[in-house]
């Protein structure tokens, strides 16, 4: 591996060194880079390779005195959850906050991407860009807080609205149809802005001859947008709409926790709460891994799939 | 050029389209801090919308000085110090010696440590396994997990390897060691990409709540998130936030005694939310310039 190094450093060689030995020289050479690499490399293996070999535990009765190794195989038993109905509305509610928030959550960036590339005032984009990425720092948990200040049905500022256009307050936290609603607009809300650097940085990345040669040809600021904006960052848009595929289970447990109630429970619970109830709350260790297997392998599933297709379509590999 | 009456509605409605979207995400947050200012009682009646109306600091007063609240507060900003640095520095080496591109068996270990980002155990082995480590209701579960965050292993290595090589080797050449290399010119180079990395793991440390509500049971170990989720699900906590008060006006004088009366649960929870969102909210601004370029980063890969 390392021949040409080996050849360079002078010593006095009585025999030539053998495969291993060059080999070993290769290694000591590096050894501070490996010293470097350990501390991660341990890390790696404590806390990701050994809940993977804690995986058995779905296929075990787990009992916690007696620990992974030696608690009893039971087979499929842990799995009795496919056949459960409760599961599998679930299941669809996962489906729904997913495909909702993506339908709504990854074009909203574009566009306003878009708009904020049409505004000529520096100063203005700037303040715009400032304010709309500043959500993204603040955690799910303010997030929830701010919806319940001004939707809650007492004192909330959008009931004030309601009541003073002379329209009937509405208990949304307690309501089944209001949920998701309010999920996709605080998801939006929330990371529009931050998700919009992207694209910009992509659109003023695109060459203004471009802009020119459409001008001489006539092309208004529509056109302008469809023919030659749009084209340009398609790109940009097909590996962030790749990046988002493996995530098409995680309807997203930080923000969906902290809304829920046992009035909108139907429509609230999701695989990750699921989980963290049936597992954590509830101690049935062995049915929650079961579920978290299911959901491993379909995400490593979608994650080789947005592979595939990002290496046929992009150009780019994710790995 | 000559700009067409639509182009002219387009950018006024444009304009005034994305004042609307920036005053939005705006608006929560004066909101919240006009209630967390306002006497609690005075609020039930409605209609605080952008200033405080019966203006008073006793609802922050008494956050503040909630014995709990503060536990909270120092929690978050020692596992933030702490967790930031060392994550930082556990993964910046980590992505420098695999940087080097004749490290023997360097495809094998990245291969090692791409596996983890496409297939996990799961949340209930890992908590067994955090459990095993005894580090369930220990300080430590904020900061150990986390030391090695593999995405940005990946965006690190990859600004490392584009440093030109003969300005390492230049050093390697006067005699200096890579960690030598790695502390007095990597680093210093490295300065805007590790600012940006650093602020992205402070704000996941200082936001995050999950840990603290499963993996610690300890109330004084709970950082400040994790506390306020614990008001916002779970009556009794707010109830107990607000007989703090009652502490509070019992130990001082008439005049806050009367004034602590009027503190309601929601008034005091606006109170911490904002101690929850201040810190960050002031600190981002500042680096902003850094974290635009972390994005970019980390995004839009090559």
């Amino acid at each position: 591996m390392n021949l040409e190094t080996a050849k360079d450093t002078p010593i006095t060689l009585t025999k030539p060194l053998s495969k291993t030995e060059l080999k070993f020289r290769g290694i000591w050479k590096y050894r501070w880079q490996f010293a470097m690499i350990l501390p991660g490399f341990v890390l790696v293996f404590l806390f990701n390779y050994m809940p993977m070999a804690g995986i058995q535990v779905a296929f075990k009765d787990y009992n916690i005195f007696e620990g992974i190794w030696t608690s009893k195989w039971i087979g499929f038993e842990n799995f009795y959850f496919l056949k459960d109905s409760e599961f599998w509305r679930v299941f669809s509610n996962t489906i729904w906050i997913t495909v909702l928030k993506f339908a709504f959550g990854f074009p909203a960036p574009i566009i306003l991407a878009l708009l904020l590339n049409e505004i000529k005032n520096k100063t203005f984009k700037k303040w715009v860009q400032t304010l709309t990425y500043m959500p993204h720092f603040v955690s799910w948990i303010v997030v929830a807080y701010i919806v319940e200040a001004l939707l809650s049905q007492s004192s909330g500022l959008v009931n004030e609205l309601l009541t003073s256009m002379g329209m009937k307050r509405i208990y949304f936290m307690g309501s089944e149809e209001w949920f998701r609603p309010i999920i996709i607009i605080s998801s939006v809300w929330k990371e529009v802005g931050f998700s919009a650097i992207i694209y910009l940085a992509a659109i003023a990345g695109l060459n203004p001859q471009l802009y020119e040669a459409a001008i001489v040809d006539g092309a208004n600021k529509w056109k302008q947008t469809l023919h030659v904006t749009i084209p340009g960052i398609m790109p940009t848009i097909a590996i962030m709409l790749i990046l988002t595929i493996p995530n098409l289970l995680n309807a997203g447990f930080d923000q969906i926790y902290p809304l829920q109630n046992p009035v909108n429970l139907p429509v609230s619970e999701v695989i990750d709460t699921y989980v963290v109830k049936t597992g954590l709350n509830q101690g049935y260790y062995g049915p929650a891994t079961a579920i978290g297997l299911i959901t491993s392998i379909v995400q490593f599933m979608l994650v080789v799939g947005a592979n595939q297709l990002s290496k046929k379509y992009g150009d780019t590999r994710l790995f | 050029m000559k700009i067409s009456r639509g182009e002219k509605t387009f950018g006024v409605f444009n304009t005034l389209l994305l004042a609307i979207l920036a005053l939005s995400t705006l608006y929560p947050f004066i909101y919240m801090t006009a209630l967390s200012l306002n006497e609690g009682l005075d609020s039930l009646k409605g209609g605080i919308y952008f200033c405080a109306r019966a203006f008073t600091w006793i609802n922050i007063k008494t956050v503040v000085t909630n014995p709990l609240v503060q536990d909270a507060f120092f929690i978050s900003i020692g596992r933030t110090v702490v967790g930031t640095i060392g994550t930082v520095f556990i993964t910046g080496i980590c992505a420098y010696a695999l940087s080097f591109r004749k490290l023997p068996y360097r495809k094998l270990i990245m291969i090692y440590f791409l596996i983890p980002m496409l297939f996990s155990g799961g949340l209930i082995p890992y908590y067994i396994q955090l459990r095993n480590l005894g580090l369930i209701d220990s300080f430590f579960v904020y900061i150990f997990p986390g030391l090695l965050n593999i995405w940005n292993l990946i965006v690190m290595r990859s600004f490392f390897e584009n440093i030109p090589d003969s300005l390492i080797e230049a050093a390697e050449i006067d005699g200096a060691n890579p960690l030598t290399i790695f502390w007095r010119i990597v680093i210093p180079i490295s300065m805007p990409m590790i600012a940006a990395i650093s602020l992205f793991t402070a704000v996941a440390h200082w936001n995050s709540w999950f840990d603290g509500a499963y993996f610690v049971n300890d109330m004084s170990l709970k950082p400040l998130q994790t506390y306020l989720q614990n008001i916002l699900m779970n009556a009794d906590a707010a109830q107990n936030l607000r007989q703090g008060s009652a502490s509070v006006s019992a130990s001082s004088n008439a005049a806050v005694a009367a004034a602590s009366r009027t503190i309601t649960p929601m008034a005091l929870k606006m109170a911490v939310v904002i101690l929850g969102t201040l810190p960050v909210l002031i600190i981002y601004p500042l680096l902003q310039r850094y974290f635009v370029k972390g994005v970019l980063i980390g995004g839009v890969k090559e």
